[in-house]
């Protein structure tokens, strides 16, 4: 027996150093088939790189992909779906992050790839890709937030600052102010940011929301609400977005970078753009905020700890400053990573410069529970409803009745 | 209230007349669902009794039959091998076999995990060496439930099996004791094509009805009593488990707790039910009313009217509906236009607003299914004996008699199953709700309620957005279709026994 059992020690010994000796050589060497999800207008872009990827990488990694044309809009329903079917690699826009990493389809990230997000991306995109302490994607762009696309030849230059004073020249002009105020809490919450409310979600490490702070219901999230109103009352306001809307009538559009190269094309070079305006309640002025969210690059989780090694590193590769460049160079996909922001040609481009004069008022995105935009969006219909100050402020005691129905409600950050 | 005799009732003036006509209706809805529930009760009275008699038959087999029946109880096929109807024999042989095969190798453990949907869900863990979270999986609940409800159907069909092999003993042995002799295999075989023809014919479409209708329909049920929804898909992230009646608890708000889910319901069902009612009457009397005027002696061009109407059947709906309600959008054509020609100086609020939101939906599915009525209507009006008319003009009928006397009564009669059938699917209208508004304006007591509820919401669309919502609530999907299911069922009951093609069927034969 005792022969039996050496024979098996010697031999489980000697497969053990068989194994490290491969692992101090290029551990990770190998072909690999990954399937890959990214945006339509990406997927020649991310061929290339992936080619260039094999030909430069130092780990023997190569990678057979297949690159499938999905929207980050669309990519992490389908994930939801058939986590088995989804990309081993897929892009996705920040809000679907916790429903992510609920569903457990995207892989945690270990302790050097963590340090990798952390140190070469700017703050709002590592906290839009963590949950409690852990890091679980990889961010891509840092270009989702909203700005002002406006009409020169109808609005004047000096009145791009006042929301008042652009309602005025709408309604003056016969034109509409396109601003999603009825159907989207991401826009809406634009008024409560510019009175320093706030809206902000603890997570645990599993992807699940733990609390809120919020106080929109407060005598802030009044003012913010009497300047909303402003707006929702006049006529010419219309909640809807798109860079159609320039070409149906409107002469302010909030949006953001995406609608860049329609909207230039729309108005040519009548096209104007800067950070959203202010507004006044009782003689003092609140500049509108805006969330700034981005696109982040996720993996799926992996059986096969080579595969997913391998997966990281591609990922890694993709998110790196080399590729978002050239993601930037093509499509103008406005760069995460902090040595790309710095570069001139980023911060020469018109789009991007108006949403980095947005930034100085706006507030990181994070995590937020996806019920809290349904609850949220309700605001911009009770406040066209309200009939005077008493009906505002009902319908900010609605929306906090609901959060508080729905959510556990947290006094401090 | 009383009950009027023919004669009576035709002394009854014209108001009463109506009244009494209504009044009947009314009560003829709660009687209706009340015989339907007595239908209920009487049936699964019937069925134990049925149950009770086939076991009664069994033990009588047992108790009188010979060894080879005895043996068949155990052995499936035994008596049929033994008394030479070796190719039977063979088959029930073989089923047992499979069955048996099946439930050591995997039906078992299915069953087995069935009342709990797994127990052990995936596990995260580090990659000391590569630095990586590699996630091992186990049970996997949505395969259990699905293939334990297969495993349950496979078993439904092994117990009747095996009772048509006890059956068939039983017969074999009065069969043998009157002198007669058995059916050979190749006799057995020849009348599957010829008296067996049918059987022979349904096999398979039987077995594709159970597998790809059935199946999925218990499974979809069953899911209602789970909490299978984004966060607990059964494998990926965590198993999902049994709740009982906790999601129709929700829906219905039994209990106290979260009210939104009743609230909401409750809005969605009533509005369902208005927009059903007005989308198949309006479309019905008008789509009748542009047959008759295009029919009408003396208006010309009739091709061309009929083809300028079909011509909205011509274009696919996603595209006609969804460039409609643009041009109703605040700043669209329509708004625009009004504007421009200074009949309104701001826009009208057709999807800002419930009540606009409601009618408009209503009037835009008349633009779209007035075409059908009046392609069905046009054949059916044209077959209506002119003799009819032609002795009631004689006799001094006006118009609107003719119409209310001879034309409704035989439209109504022909196109009443057509009439059930579009309240039906208007119920479920999800294409004209979900392209034409998606369901907006927003309804804010409803928001805490999985998805944005809106009120043109039907609650097809609804479970759509329950479906694909933040939380993909699927259970919750599936208490609403359960909940769709029994409405339309009951709706559907009641109106088809009180449609006079079915009261009077001898009417217009």
């Amino acid at each position: 027996m005792k022969k039996v059992l050496s024979v098996f020690l010697a031999l489980t010994m000697a497969l053990a150093m068989c194994v490290t000796a491969v692992a101090d050589d290029k551990p990770l060497a190998g072909t690999y088939d990954v399937k890959i999800w990214v945006a339509e207008a990406i997927v020649d872009l991310t061929k290339a790189q992936i080619d260039n990827y094999n030909a430069t990488n130092e780990d023997g990694i190569v990678i057979n992909p297949t690159i499938e044309a999905v929207s980050e809009a669309d990519s992490a329903t389908q994930m939801l779906l058939d986590v088995e079917a989804g990309g081993d690699l897929y892009c996705f826009a920040q809000d679907q992050f916790a429903r992510l990493v609920q569903a457990g389809a995207l892989a945690q990230l270990g302790a050097g790839a963590s340090a990798f997000v952390t140190e070469n991306n700017d703050a709002g995109t590592v906290a839009a890709s963590t949950s409690g302490d852990a890091i679980y994607a990889y961010p891509l762009t840092a270009d989702n937030g909203y700005f002002m696309y406006y009409d020169k030849s109808v609005i004047p230059e000096e009145d791009i600052d006042s929301l008042e004073k652009l309602i005025a020249d709408c309604e003056g002009a016969q034109k509409y102010f396109a601003f999603e105020m009825q159907s989207s809490a991401w826009y809406l919450a634009s008024f409560f940011f510019a009175t320093g409310c706030k809206s902000e979600w603890k997570t645990d490490e599993n992807g699940e929301f733990i609390s809120v702070y919020d106080t929109f219901d407060s005598p802030e999230g009044l003012i913010a609400v009497k300047g909303m109103k402003k707006l929702v009352d006049s006529p010419f306001h219309v909640s809807a977005g798109g860079a159609d809307q320039l070409a149906n009538g409107a002469a302010i559009l909030v949006s953001g970078t995406w609608d860049f190269a329609k909207a230039s094309e729309i108005l040519g070079d009548n096209m104007g753009v800067a950070d959203l305006p202010s507004f006044e309640v009782d003689g003092t002025s609140y500049h509108l905020g805006s969330f700034n969210g981005c696109k982040l690059l996720g993996v799926k989780p992996q059986t096969d700890a080579l595969k997913g090694a391998a997966m990281h590193r591609l990922a890694q590769y993709l998110t790196g400053e080399q590729c978002q460049m050239e993601r930037f160079e093509a499509k103008a996909w406005g760069p995460s990573n902090l040595a790309a922001q710095a570069s001139d040609a980023v911060k020469a481009n018109p789009g991007l410069a108006a949403l980095i004069a947005q930034n100085a008022y706006s507030v990181p995105q994070g995590q937020i529970h996806g019920s809290w935009w349904d609850v949220a969006k309700v605001i911009g219909d009770d406040v066209k409803n309200a009939a005077d100050e008493a009906g505002l402020q009902q319908a900010l005691d609605n929306y906090q009745e609901k959060i508080a129905s729905l959510f556990t409600l947290d006094d401090s950050v | 209230m009383t009950h009027y005799s023919d004669l009576e009732f035709l002394k009854l003036s014209r108001g009463q007349k109506i009244g009494y006509k209504t009044a009947s209706f009314f009560r003829s809805i709660p009687i209706g669902i009340a015989n339907f529930f007595k239908k209920i009760g009487l049936g699964i009275g019937k069925g134990c009794k049925a149950v009770g008699r086939e076991i009664a038959d069994i033990g009588r087999t047992f108790r009188d039959g010979d060894i080879h029946t005895k043996m068949s109880f155990f052995i499936m096929g035994w008596g049929n091998l033994a008394r030479g109807q070796i190719l039977r024999g063979l088959m029930f042989l073989l089923f047992e076999i499979v069955f048996i095969g099946y439930m050591v190798l995997t039906g078992g453990y299915w069953l087995s995990m069935l009342p709990t949907l797994g127990t052990k869900g995936p596990v995260k863990e580090l990659d000391p060496i590569l630095d990586v979270f590699v996630t091992k999986y186990y049970d996997n609940s949505f395969k259990i439930l699905l293939y334990g409800v297969l495993t349950l159907f496979f078993i439904a069909a092994f117990i009747y099996t095996w009772r048509v092999n006890i059956k068939q003993n039983k017969l074999a042995e009065q069969i043998l004791k009157s002198g007669k002799k058995l059916k050979s295999g190749r006799e057995d075989l020849r009348s599957m094509v010829d008296d067996k023809f049918h059987k022979t014919l349904l096999a398979l479409p039987m077995t594709g009805i159970i597998v790809f209708t059935v199946l999925p329909i218990v499974f979809m049920i069953l899911v209602a009593f789970t909490n299978y929804d984004g966060t607990h898909d059964g494998y990926y992230s965590n198993l999902f488990t049994w709740v009982g009646l906790d999601n129709f608890n929700t829906l219905l708000g039994w209990s106290s707790g979260n009210k939104a889910y009743s609230a909401a319901f409750g809005e969605i069902l009533t509005w369902t039910l208005i927009w059903a009612f007005f989308a198949t009457f309006t479309n019905y009397f008008l789509g009748m009313m542009v047959a008759m005027l295009i029919n009408k002696k003396g208006i010309r061009l009739k091709k061309v009217w009929r083809t300028v109407l079909v011509l909205t059947i011509a274009v696919p709906q996603f595209i006609s509906l969804l460039y409609v309600s643009k041009m109703f959008a605040k700043n669209g054509l329509i708004n625009q236009g009004l504007m421009s020609l200074g009949w309104i100086t701001q826009a009208l609020p057709f999807w800002e607003d419930a009540t606009w939101a409601r009618i408009t939906v209503i009037l835009i599915n008349i633009w779209i299914g007035i075409p059908y009525l009046m392609l069905i209507t046009t054949g059916i009006l044209m077959n209506i004996p002119q003799d009819l008319y032609e002795s009631a003009r004689i006799d001094g009928a006006n118009a609107w008699q003719q119409y209310s006397k001879i034309t409704l009564p035989y439209m109504l009669f022909v196109t009443g199953p057509y009439l059930l059938t579009s309240f039906t699917g208007n119920m479920n209208n999800f294409n004209v709700i979900y392209l034409l508004t998606g369901g907006a304006p927003t309804n804010p007591a409803a928001s805490t309620a999985a998805g944005s509820v809106g009120y043109t919401d039907l609650l097809i669309t609804w479970l759509f957005k329950i479906t694909t919502g933040a939380e993909s609530k699927y259970y919750m999907a599936s208490v609403v279709g359960i909940m769709v299911f029994v409405v339309v069922a009951l709706i559907s009951l009641v109106v088809y026994s009180a449609m006079p093609s079915i009261k009077n069927e001898e009417d217009f034969q």
